[in-house]
C-alpha cells in the first residue's frame, strides 16, 4: 500500500460520498456541494493514476537532466489533465451556483422536492 | 424508505465497480508510452523545463484553449443569466475592521505580482496560467472582503478577458502559418532550457492564459457579489 | 483547394468569433453578424470537405495541432463521415442561429458567444481523436447547451438546465474514471492508438472501455435513464432543441462510434441492446404524450435508439452501415429540426394546438414532409435505409428475425403518434387557437432545411442499387404540379391528365403482350384518367388534389414497372402517402384517414418483412423473381407478404379503416379509391401467388386460410352493406365483399378461379365505377349520403338512374350482363374444384347481395320524391360522362364475354393448363356445360321488350296516385328519418343476421390499441418530474450495465 494506493481508495472514497450526498440530500446547495465531492474525488484519482513511487517533480532543472527525465518523473499527462478537469469542474459549479439562485428566485424555495417539475 | 434503501444497494453497486477498479491500480514502474516520450523529448522540442506546462500548452494545447473556453462560457452565461434589476436597493453592510481594510491595500499589489510571477515562470516552475490567474483573481477577494461596496470595473475584466481569449486564438493561429501546426509553440526560438525567455510561446501564451483566467474568475466573483440581496431581472417575455 | 479549409477552422473560426464579439457587448447587431459570419464559415469548410468527397476526390484530412504526431497531440480527422456530420451541424446551427436571432439580438454579444461556442463545440467532438479532447468539447457543449436554454427564461426551463448540468456532470464523471484507466492501461488518449493496444487485455483496462461507453451511451439519453434530456426538449426553445437533436445526437452519436473500436468492439452488443430497448420504449410511451415539444423529445430518443441499433449491429450490416446509419441520420436531423422550428412557431403545446398550422399552409406542407420522412416513406433517405436495414439483418448469416420485427414495430408505433398527431392538424377546428407566431424570418430555417432534405432524398436515390432513376421522372412531375398549385382547378386536370395520357403512351409498349400487366395498368391508370376527368365538375382551386392524386397513380404505376421488389416497395409507399391524403379530405375523415393509414403501414411492413426473407433467400438479389421460391422461412415470408396485400384487399380482419375512410371520401375520390385502389391489393395478391405456386407443403395451409378469408369477406361485407343508411358506406361495405369474391377466387389456385378473380377485378371497376360516381354525385349534389333523405330520383336523375341500373344488374349476376357469365364460371368452380363449404357460403353472400343492391335502387331512386329535392338537377356532366363510357365497356362485354374472358383465359393456360374454357364465337364451353353471353342477351332482351309491350297495352288499367294523396295520422315524430320507410330497410333480417356484422373484429383492434396506450402510461410513470430521482436513475443505469457486464470479463 504506498500513497498511491492511498489517494486512489480516497478518490474513490469521496466519489462514493459525493454520490450519497446528491441522491440524499434534497437541499440543492447541499447537492452541488456533494458534486464538488464527487468532482474531487475524481481529480484525486487522477492523480493518483500519474504517481510513481520515489520519483519527482516533472520539471527539469539542475538536478534533473532532460536525459535522466524518463527515468527519474512521474508521468506529466495526468497532472496536465487534472489540471483541465479541475478548471471545467470549477465552471460547472459556478454555473450550478448561478442555477441555484435562479431556481430560488423562480420556486421561492431551494428544496429539490418542491421545485416545479414537467412530468411524464 | 424504500427510495433510501435502493440507493443504498445501488452504492454498493458502485461500490463494487470501484473496488474492482482499484483492486486492478498499482502504480507503475517505468512511463507508459505517451508519458516516457514527453519525459524525453519535451525539453527538446519545446525548450520548457516545465514538463506539464508544455503539455498544457504545446501538445495538449487545445484541451487548454477548450477549457479557457468553459470558464468563458460559465462568465458569459452568468452576465446574462444573473443580471440584476436596474433599481438597486441600498445595501447595508457591517463596516470591516481597519486592520483588514489596511492590510489588504498592503497586500493586494503583492498578491498581483505573485499572480503575474506565477503565470510569468510557468514553463519552469510549478504553476502557470490558472494557477497563476487563481491568485490574481484572489486578490479581488480580498479588496470585497474589506470593501463589500467596492465596485468592480467590469467593462474593463472582459476586455481584458475577451481581447486575451481573442490574441491566444491568433497565436494558435501563428502556430498554423508560421510553424507546423495550430497552437505549435515553436514559432518563437526554443531558447535555452531554464531560462525565462525561452519555450517559444509558451510563456506568451500563459500570460494570455493568466490574464484571461484571472479576469474570468474575477467577473465570476464580482457577477456574484454583485446579485447578493438584490432581485434578478424577471421574465423578459420569454413565452416558454 | 480543400486545403484552405483546415478543419481546425472550425475552431479558430468559433473561438476567435466568440471571444471578438463579447468586445461589442453593446451592439448586438455587428456582433450578431459577426455570429452569423462564423457559423457560415463552419458551414463552408464542412461543405468544401462534403464536396471533395462526394465528388471522389477527396481525402481524409489529418490536422496535428502543435505540430507534434499522435498519440502525443492532438489531431483532427476530417473523413467522409466526419465532412458529413460537420455539414449537418453547422447547417442545423446556422439555421437555428437565423431562428433565434431575435432572442440572441436582444440577450446579447454573450449569448451570442455562446451560441457559436456551442456549434463549434458539436464540430469539434465530431472531429478530434482524442479522448480527453472528446471530453473536454463534451463539456463545451453541454455548458453552453444549458447557457442557450436559459434564453427561454422559464421556470421550467431554469429546473430543468440545473437537472442537466448535475446528471451531465455525473456523466463526466463516468467518462474521466473510464479515460483514466484507459490511459494508465494503455499509455496513450489517442483513439487510434488505443484502439490498437492492448487496453483489452486486463480488467482494468476492459471496465475503463465499458466505462467510457457507457458515458457516451448515457448522453444519448438511453431509456430509463434520460428523464433529464426529455425534460430538456420540453422546456428548450425550438430552436435549440433542434440543435440538441440534429447537432448534438449526431456528435454524440459518433463519438460513440469512434470510441467502439477501442473496445475491439467488444460492447456491440451492448449498445445494440441499449438502442432496441430505447427505440421501443420511446415510441411507446410516446404513444399517450400530448404534449408535442416532450412528444418530439421522446421520438428524436427513439431515433437515436435506432441509430444505436445500427451501430451495434455493424458486423452484420458489413459496409452498409454507413449508408444505412447516415441515411437514418439525415432524415431524422433535418425533419426533426424542422418539426422543432414549427413547434416553436404553435404557441398551444397540445398536440391539438398544431391545428393552428392551416393557416400557414407552408408549414403545414413542411410538417408534412417531416412526419413522412421520419417513418421512412419514399422519396426521403430514412425509406433506403430502413429497406436496407431489414433487409441486411434479415439476410446475414445468422438472421436476427425478431430484431427487424421489433424495429418494425417501433416504427408502426411511431407512425401512429405521428399521424394521428397529423391528421389532428390537418382536420381538427383551428379558429380558438392562438396565433401562430411566424414572421417570414422564422420561416427560413424550416423551409431551407426541407429543401435540403429534398436534396439529400435524390442523391441518396442515386446511391442505391435495385432502384432506376425513371421512378424519380413521376415525382418530378408530381413536384411541378405541386408548385403551379395556385392555379384553378381544371388546368391543373388538363396537366394532369395529359401527363397521365402521356405515360400511357409511353407504358403501352413496353407491357404490350403481357395480359396480366396490362388488365391492371388498365385498371389502375384508364381509371386514373376517368377519375380525372370527372375531377372537371369541381369549380374552384382545390388546393393540395392534385399532388396526392398523381402521388397515388404514380405509385400504381411503379407496381407495375417494378423491377426489383425493392421498386415494388416503393410504388407501394408512394401510393399509400397519396391514397391517404385524398382519404382524409373529406369532412369527418380524421380517425378513418388514420386508420387506413395505419393499416396501409403495418401491411407494408408486413410486405417488406417477407420481401426481406426473399431477398435473404436469394442471397440479397433483389430482382422480382427473388420472390419465386423462397428459401428462408417460406411460409411465413409468402404469409406475411399476402397478409400486407389483403390489407389493402380490406379482406374480413384487416378492413376496418375501408367503410370510415371510403365512406367519407368525396365523390371522384371515393371512385379513386374503391374501384381503383382496391386492385393494387389484389395485384399483389396475385403477384405473391405466382410467385409462391401450389406445390410445396405449406402452401396447402395458406391457400385455405386465405379461401376463407375470402368467403368471410364476401358474406360478412354483404351482411353489413345491407344495414348501412348512407350510401357511400354501403358500397364502401360492398366492395369489402366483392374483393372477397376475387380472394376467394385467386386463393383456389386454377384456372377458373383466376378466371373469376381477373373477370371480378376488371367488372368490379366498370361497375363500381359507375355507382361510386352516381352515388358520389348525387351525394354531392343533394348534400348528404343518407338514403332515407333520398328517394323518388328517378325522377329528377333519369340518365344516374339507367346507368345505376346497369351497374347493379352486372353486380348481382343476373343475367342478361356480364356478371352472369362471373357467376356461371363461378358455380363451374365450385363444382370442378369440389369446394362445397366455400361455395355454399359464397352463393349465399351472392343472395345478401341482392338485398343491399335492391334497397340502394329502391330507396335512391324509386318511391316518393322529396319536398326539398324537388328541383334538384341531374348530377354533374363530369360524372356521367366517365360512367357512360364505363356503361359502354359493360355493354360491349354482356354482349361479347369472350372477348375479356378469353384472352384472360388464354393467359390463365400458360399458369393453370386444367381447365380451361374453350371459347367459340360468343359460347364459352366447360366440362359442365356451355355459357352463351349474346343468346342470353338475345333472350332477356325479347323477353323484356314483350312484358313493355303488354304493359304499354295495359297501360289504361293502372292508376297515377298524386304523391300527397295519403292520410297523416296527426303524429309529429321526433326523429322524422325514424318513420322513414327506408330507415333501417332490413330491420328484420339485422334481427337475424345482425350479429354476424356486430363489430367484433373492431372491438379485437380497440382493445389491442387500449392495452399499448395502458403500457405507455404505466412506462412513462418513470419520469416522476424528479431531478434526483433521474440522477438516480443515471447511477443505477451504470451499476445495472457493470454488473450485466461484467459478467463478461471474469
Amino acid at each position: 500500500m504506498n500513497i498511491g494506493s492511498i489517494a486512489m481508495g480516497a478518490g474513490f472514497l469521496l466519489v462514493l460520498i459525493g454520490l450519497w450526498g446528491i441522491l440524499t440530500r434534497t437541499h440543492i446547495i447541499q447537492i452541488i456541494v456533494s458534486f464538488s465531492v464527487v468532482d474531487t474525488g475524481v481529480h484525486l484519482i487522477m492523480v493518483a493514476a500519474g504517481y510513481m513511487h520515489q520519483r519527482t517533480a516533472p520539471i527539469i532543472s539542475e538536478g534533473l537532466a532532460a536525459s535522466d527525465a524518463p527515468s527519474l518523473v512521474v508521468d506529466p499527462l495526468p497532472q496536465a489533465l487534472v489540471l483541465t478537469a479541475i478548471v471545467i469542474g470549477l465552471g460547472v459549479t459556478a454555473l450550478m451556483l448561478a442555477f441555484a439562485l435562479r431556481i430560488h428566485e423562480k420556486n421561492d424555495t431551494l428544496e429539490i422536492k418542491n421545485i416545479e417539475r414537467l412530468r411524464w | 424508505m424504500i427510495r433510501t434503501f435502493g440507493i443504498i444497494l445501488t452504492l454498493i453497486g458502485v461500490a463494487f465497480l470501484f473496488f474492482s477498479l482499484f483492486l486492478e491500480y498499482e502504480t507503475p514502474l517505468e512511463l507508459s508510452g505517451s508519458a516516457s516520450y514527453y519525459a524525453a523529448s519535451t525539453a527538446e522540442d519545446t525548450g520548457s523545463a516545465n514538463l506539464v506546462s508544455a503539455i498544457v500548452v504545446t501538445y495538449r494545447g487545445l484541451d487548454t484553449l477548450g477549457e479557457v473556453t468553459i470558464l468563458f462560457l460559465t462568465s458569459s452565461i452568468m452576465s446574462y443569466m444573473l443580471k440584476t434589476k436596474k433599481a438597486r436597493n441600498q445595501r447595508t453592510f457591517r463596516e470591516s475592521s481597519e486592520l483588514l481594510r489596511t492590510a489588504s491595500a498592503l497586500l493586494v499589489p503583492f498578491i498581483i505580482l505573485l499572480g503575474v510571477f506565477i503565470f510569468v515562470h510557468g514553463h519552469l516552475s510549478p504553476g502557470g496560467g490558472f494557477q497563476g490567474g487563481a491568485v490574481l483573481a484572489s486578490a479581488l477577494v480580498l479588496l470585497l472582503v474589506a470593501d463589500p461596496l467596492y465596485t468592480v470595473q467590469s467593462r474593463i475584466l472582459s476586455v481584458i478577458e475577451s481581447s486575451s481569449g481573442f490574441l491566444y486564438v491568433l497565436l494558435g493561429l501563428s502556430g498554423l502559418l508560421f510553424g507546423a501546426g495550430f497552437l505549435d509553440s515553436r514559432v518563437l526560438p526554443t531558447g535555452r532550457v531554464g531560462e525565462l525567455f525561452s519555450a517559444g510561446l509558451i510563456p506568451l501564451i500563459y500570460i494570455l492564459i493568466g490574464l484571461k483566467v484571472g479576469t474570468e474568475l474575477s467577473n465570476l466573483l464580482s457577477v456574484f457579489h454583485s446579485v447578493q440581496g438584490q432581485d434578478l431581472m424577471e421574465d423578459e417575455g420569454g413565452a416558454r | 483547394m480543400v486545403a484552405m479549409f483546415n478543419p481546425i477552422y472550425f475552431v479558430v473560426a468559433g473561438l476567435a468569433a466568440a471571444f471578438l464579439l463579447t468586445l461589442f457587448h453593446n451592439r448586438e447587431r455587428l456582433s450578431y453578424f459577426i455570429m452569423i459570419i462564423a457559423l457560415s464559415l463552419m458551414m463552408l469548410i464542412s461543405l468544401a470537405h462534403l464536396a471533395s468527397f462526394l465528388a471522389g476526390t477527396g481525402e481524409i484530412v489529418q490536422v496535428f495541432t502543435a505540430g507534434f504526431a499522435p498519440p502525443f497531440s492532438i489531431n483532427f480527422q476530417m473523413g467522409p463521415p466526419e465532412a458529413l456530420l460537420t455539414a449537418i451541424v453547422s447547417l442545423v446551427g446556422l439555421l437555428s442561429g437565423i431562428y433565434l436571432s431575435e432572442q440572441l439580438r436582444k440577450t446579447g454579444a454573450y449569448a451570442q458567444a455562446v451560441y457559436i461556442v456551442l456549434v463549434m463545440g458539436m464540430n469539434a467532438m465530431i472531429l478530434t481523436r482524442d479522448l480527453f479532447n472528446l471530453f473536454v468539447f463534451l463539456e463545451i457543449v453541454s455548458i453552453a447547451t444549458v447557457g442557450i436554454l436559459f434564453l427561454s427564461r422559464s421556470r421550467t426551463s431554469v429546473n430543468t438546465g440545473f437537472t442537466y448540468m448535475v446528471a451531465s456532470g455525473l456523466i463526466s464523471v463516468v467518462l474521466l474514471i473510464g479515460i483514466v484507466f484507459a490511459y494508465m492501461n494503455a499509455g496513450s488518449l489517442n483513439i487510434d492508438t488505443l484502439s490498437e493496444s492492448l487496453v483489452m487485455a486486463g480488467r482494468g483496462g476492459s471496465i475503463a472501455v465499458l466505462l467510457i461507453t457507457l458515458a457516451f451511451l448515457l448522453e444519448l439519453k438511453p431509456f430509463p435513464a434520460n428523464g433529464w434530456g426529455i425534460d430538456l426538449y420540453t422546456s428548450a426553445p425550438g430552436a435549440l432543441s433542434a440543435l440538441i437533436s440534429a447537432g448534438g445526437m449526431s456528435a454524440t452519436y459518433y463519438a460513440l462510434a469512434k470510441v467502439l473500436p477501442v473496445g475491439q468492439w467488444s460492447h456491440d452488443s451492448l449498445v445494440a441492446a441499449v438502442g432496441g430497448i430505447t427505440f421501443i420504449a420511446s415510441q411507446i410511451i410516446a404513444l399517450k404524450q400530448d404534449d408535442s415539444r416532450r412528444l418530439l423529445g421522446y421520438s428524436s430518443i427513439g431515433q437515436i435508439g435506432l441509430l444505436l441499433v445500427v451501430l451495434g449491429f455493424s458486423e452484420a450490416l458489413g459496409d452498409r452501415r454507413d449508408f444505412i446509419a447516415a441515411g437514418l441520420l439525415i432524415t431524422h436531423a433535418l425533419s426533426k429540426s424542422i418539426l422543432f422550428y414549427i413547434s416553436d412557431m404553435v404557441q398551444d403545446d397540445s398536440l391539438r394546438g398544431w391545428a393552428a398550422l392551416r393557416r400557414k399552409p407552408v408549414l403545414l406542407v413542411l410538417f408534412g414532409v417531416a412526419a413522412f420522412a421520419l417513418i421512412g416513406f419514399p422519396p426521403f433517405p430514412s425509406f433506403f435505409a430502413k429497406w436496407d436495414l431489414i433487409l441486411l439483418l434479415n439476410g446475414g448469416t445468422e438472421g436476427y428475425y425478431l430484431l427487424s420485427a421489433m424495429v418494425l414495430a417501433g416504427s408502426l408505433i411511431e407512425a401512429v403518434y405521428l399521424f394521428r398527431w397529423f391528421s389532428y392538424a390537418l382536420k381538427l377546428p383551428h379558429e380558438d387557437l392562438p396565433e401562430l407566431a411566424s414572421p417570414t424570418s422564422r420561416l427560413i430555417a424550416p423551409v431551407t432545411a426541407a429543401l435540403v432534405l429534398a436534396g439529400a432524398s435524390w442523391y441518396v436515390s442515386t446511391l442505391v442499387s435495385g432502384f432506376s432513376q425513371s421512378f424519380l421522372i413521376p415525382v418530378a412531375f408530381i413536384l411541378l404540379v405541386a408548385v403551379i398549385d395556385r392555379l384553378p382547378a381544371w388546368s391543373k386536370n388538363v396537366i394532369s391528365i395529359a401527363g397521365v395520357s402521356l405515360y400511357i403512351a409511353d407504358l403501352y409498349p413496353r407491357i404490350a403482350g403481357d395480359l396480366m400487366t396490362m388488365i391492371f395498368a388498365g385498371i389502375f391508370l384508364v381509371g386514373a384518367v376517368l377519375t380525372l376527368l370527372s375531377g372537371f365538375y369541381y369549380k374552384g382551386r382545390r388546393a393540395g388534389f392534385y399532388p396526392m392524386a398523381l402521388t397515388m397513380f404514380a405509385g400504381l404505376a411503379a407496381l407495375i414497372e417494378a423491377a426489383t421488389i425493392l421498386e415494388f416497395f416503393w410504388g407501394w409507399e408512394l401510393m399509400a402517402i397519396g391514397s391517404y391524403f385524398l382519404l382524409i379530405r373529406g369532412k369527418k375523415s380524421m380517425p378513418h384517414g388514420l386508420s387506413y393509414l395505419l393499416f396501409s403501414i403495418g401491411g407494408s411492413y408486413s410486405i417488406l418483412y417477407g420481401f426481406s426473407l426473399a431477398a435473404a433467400g436469394a442471397g440479397g438479389v433483389i430482382a422480382m423473381s427473388s420472390l419465386v421460391g423462397i428459401s428462408v422461412m417460406p411460409a411465413l415470408a409468402y404469409s406475411l407478404m399476402l397478409l400486407g396485400f389483403l390489407t389493402k384487399t380490406a379482406s374480413i380482419g384487416v378492413h376496418i379503416w375501408l367503410p370510415g375512410a371510403h365512406g367519407e371520401a368525396v365523390a371522384d375520390i371515393h371512385f379513386m379509391a374503391s374501384a381503383i385502389l382496391l386492385k393494387a391489393g389484389v395485384f399483389g395478391l396475385i403477384t405473391v401467388l405466382l410467385a409462391m405456386g401450389s406445390e410445396a407443403g405449406y402452401t396447402r395451409w395458406i391457400l385455405l386460410a386465405l379461401g376463407w378469408i375470402g368467403v368471410l369477406s364476401a358474406l360478412l361485407g354483404n351482411i353489413s352493406a345491407a344495414f348501412q343508411e348512407s350510401a357511400k358506406r354501403l358500397l364502401a361495405w360492398s366492395s369489402i365483399g366483392q374483393l372477397g369474391y376475387i380472394v376467394w377466387g385467386l386463393a383456389s389456385m386454377s384456372h377458373l378461379g383466376w378466371l373469376i378473380a381477373l373477370g371480378y377485378s376488371v367488372t368490379h371497376f366498370l361497375y363500381k365505377g359507375i355507382l361510386f360516381l352516381a352515388i358520389g354525385g348525387i351525394a354531392l349534389k343533394i348534400g348528404t349520403p343518407y338514403m332515407y333523405k333520398m328517394g323518388g330520383l328517378i325522377k329528377r336523375m333519369p340518365y344516374s338512374f339507367f346507368a345505376v341500373l346497369i351497374a347493379i344488374i352486372t353486380l348481382s349476376g343476373v343475367p342478361p350482363l356480364v356478371g352472369f357469365s362471373a357467376k356461371w364460371i363461378t358455380y363451374n368452380l365450385i363444382i370442378s374444384e369440389q369446394l362445397y363449404y366455400q361455395g355454399f357460403v359464397i352463393l349465399i353472400a351472392g343472395i345478401i347481395a341482392f338485398l343491399y343492391l335492391f334497397r340502394m335502387i329502391y330507396t335512391v331512386f324509386l318511391g316518393q320524391l322529396k319536398d326539398n329535392l324537388r328541383s334538384v338537377g341531374e348530377i354533374s356532366i363530369w360524372f356521367r360522362i366517365p360512367m357512360y363510357l364505363l356503361l359502354i365497356v359493360i355493354l360491349v362485354l354482356s354482349f361479347l364475354p369472350n372477348t375479356l374472358l378469353r384472352p384472360i383465359g388464354d393467359m390463365l393456360s400458360g399458369i393453370f393448363p386444367e381447365e380451361a374454357i374453350v371459347w367459340t364465337g360468343s359460347r364459352g364451353v366447360t366440362s359442365l356445360g356451355y355459357f352463351d353471353g349474346a343468346m342470353i342477351m338475345y333472350v332477356i332482351v325479347g323477353i323484356f321488350v314483350i312484358l313493355t309491350i303488354l304493359f304499354l297495352l295495359l297501360r289504361k288499367q293502372t292508376q297515377k296516385v298524386k304523391q300527397f294523396n295519403i292520410f297523416y295520422s296527426g303524429e309529429a315524430p321526433s326523429r322524422p328519418e325514424l318513420s322513414h320507410f327506408s330507415y333501417n330497410f332490413f330491420a328484420h333480417y339485422r334481427k337475424a343476421v345482425g350479429a354476424l356484422a356486430l363489430p367484433l373484429v373492431t372491438g379485437f383492434w380497440d382493445r389491442v390499441t387500449e392495452i399499448i396506450h395502458a403500457v405507455s402510461d404505466f412506462i412513462r410513470r418513470i419520469y416522476t418530474g424528479n431531478g434526483q430521482t433521474y440522477l438516480f436513475h443515471i447511477v443505477l443505469y451504470v451499476v445495472v450495465v457493470f454488473l450485466v457486464q461484467s459478467g463478461g470479463y471474469r
